[in-house]
């Protein structure tokens, strides 16, 4: 009988102690993820911001599909290709801005020749994976005249947000509806799927 | 060996015989056609054309799909020099231009495509616009109306398209025999 009663206590320790460990880990976590909230960084309105991006048309005096700097400073969007002085657009200019996603295959001319080359089907297989995602932002704005003009960026998956919060903190407009994904009409849809 | 050397003699003489004939009829032919280009573009010199932002219509177009049509348009028709100037939408300096047409797009179809599908199948994948193109006078009235296709089928972005559709808009406009003070010439069915 004693025997069994210590055996029972035994149990409930390590019982109590299991539960401990758990509940430890849970707090642990939870400590984790509001230390992770808190550490993410504020926007600043005043900060000098800039990321890596390619510019993909629509910005005036620039090349298209040209790599280069995307910053915001002070009241003005710039992009700087090959360290020359680039294009200025200032956030009053700025009529809207949208964020969207694309997913390219990478790796360029050299890698389409390469792929059409290699035998068997063989670059199918490598199309399937040649593949990434990117961010675009694109930008309506106004030049001195009142005349519209739009400018397309792409940057990496993940950034454009980052700028589209960095232009909404400096009292960039957000169009509503965006984000949403393209919709086929209906039209379009019924054929396809004949 | 002497009915071979007759035949091919025969053959020969029937070959001038047909180039004399089809020559004097292809000349005149290409003249009139390079003369009425020539007219075209001369009358068309007068005007200028304002780009008026790309209508999405009842679709969800993307919005760097809207501005990159936009955008290529004013570029291909600043390329094909049939127009005195090519202003943007809202332009203020446009309001004093006498000669002025107004270019309106309206997306009627979008098949959003990927390019991974195009490279990995060939077949499918495709990204594809239809647009109605208008061009109008300040007073309302048509001058040109045509339907325009743009698609990116096997290799390039697809934001492609959209570059092919400002370019066969562009050209479009520049086959069109379009006319101001005559009649308007309204294509409804027309497709390029």
């Amino acid at each position: 009988m004693n025997r069994l009663f210590i055996l029972r206590n035994h149990r409930n320790s390590d019982f109590v102690g299991r539960a401990l460990i758990r509940v430890w880990a849970l707090l642990f976590c939870s400590s984790l993820g509001a230390l992770a909230q808190n550490t993410a960084p504020p926007v600043n309105a005043s900060a000098p911001f800039s990321i890596r991006a390619t510019h993909l048309m629509g910005l005036e005096n620039t090349k298209s599909n040209c790599n280069g700097t995307l910053s915001i400073q002070d009241n003005a969007l710039q992009f700087q290709h090959g360290g020359k002085p680039g294009t200025k657009l200032k956030f009053a200019s700025v009529q809207a801005v949208f964020v969207g996603g694309e997913s390219k295959q990478v790796g360029g001319l050299p890698m389409k020749l390469g792929k059409a080359a290699a035998p068997y089907g063989g670059g199918r297989v490598v199309s399937l994976f040649a593949h990434k995602k990117y961010d675009t932002v694109t930008l309506e704005y106004v030049d001195d005249d009142g005349g519209l003009h739009g400018a397309i960026f792409q940057l990496s998956k993940g950034q454009g947000e980052l700028v589209r919060d960095e232009l909404v903190a400096r009292g960039v407009p957000v169009r509503p509806g965006e984000d949403q994904p393209t919709k086929q009409s209906t039209a379009e849809v019924a054929h396809e799927n004949k | 060996m002497k009915t071979s050397k007759r035949s091919s003699w025969i053959i020969w003489m029937a070959a001038v015989v047909a180039i004399m004939v089809a020559l004097p009829a292809w000349l005149p032919a290409q003249s009139a056609a390079v003369k009425s280009f020539a007219v075209g573009s001369d009358s068309a010199t007068q005007w200028s054309v304002q780009v008026d932002r790309v209508d999405p219509g009842d679709l969800d177009l993307a919005y760097s799909f809207q501005v990159a049509i936009y955008e290529n348009l004013l570029e291909e028709l600043n390329k094909t020099k049939q127009f005195k100037q090519v202003f943007r939408d809202g332009d203020r300096s446009a309001s004093d231009v006498p000669n002025l047409l107004f270019l309106q797009t309206t997306v009627e179809k979008y098949t959003p495509g990927s390019e991974t599908r195009r490279a990995v199948t060939t077949v499918s994948g495709a990204t594809k616009l239809r647009v109605r193109s208008q061009l109008l006078t300040r007073e309302g009235k048509i001058v040109l109306e045509r339907k325009v296709n743009g698609d990116v089928r096997f290799f390039g972005s697809n934001l492609r398209a959209t570059h092919n559709l400002a370019r066969n808009i562009a050209k479009a406009i520049k086959q069109s025999p379009w006319s101001v003070s005559e009649q308007p010439t309204v294509i409804p069915t027309g497709q390029l």
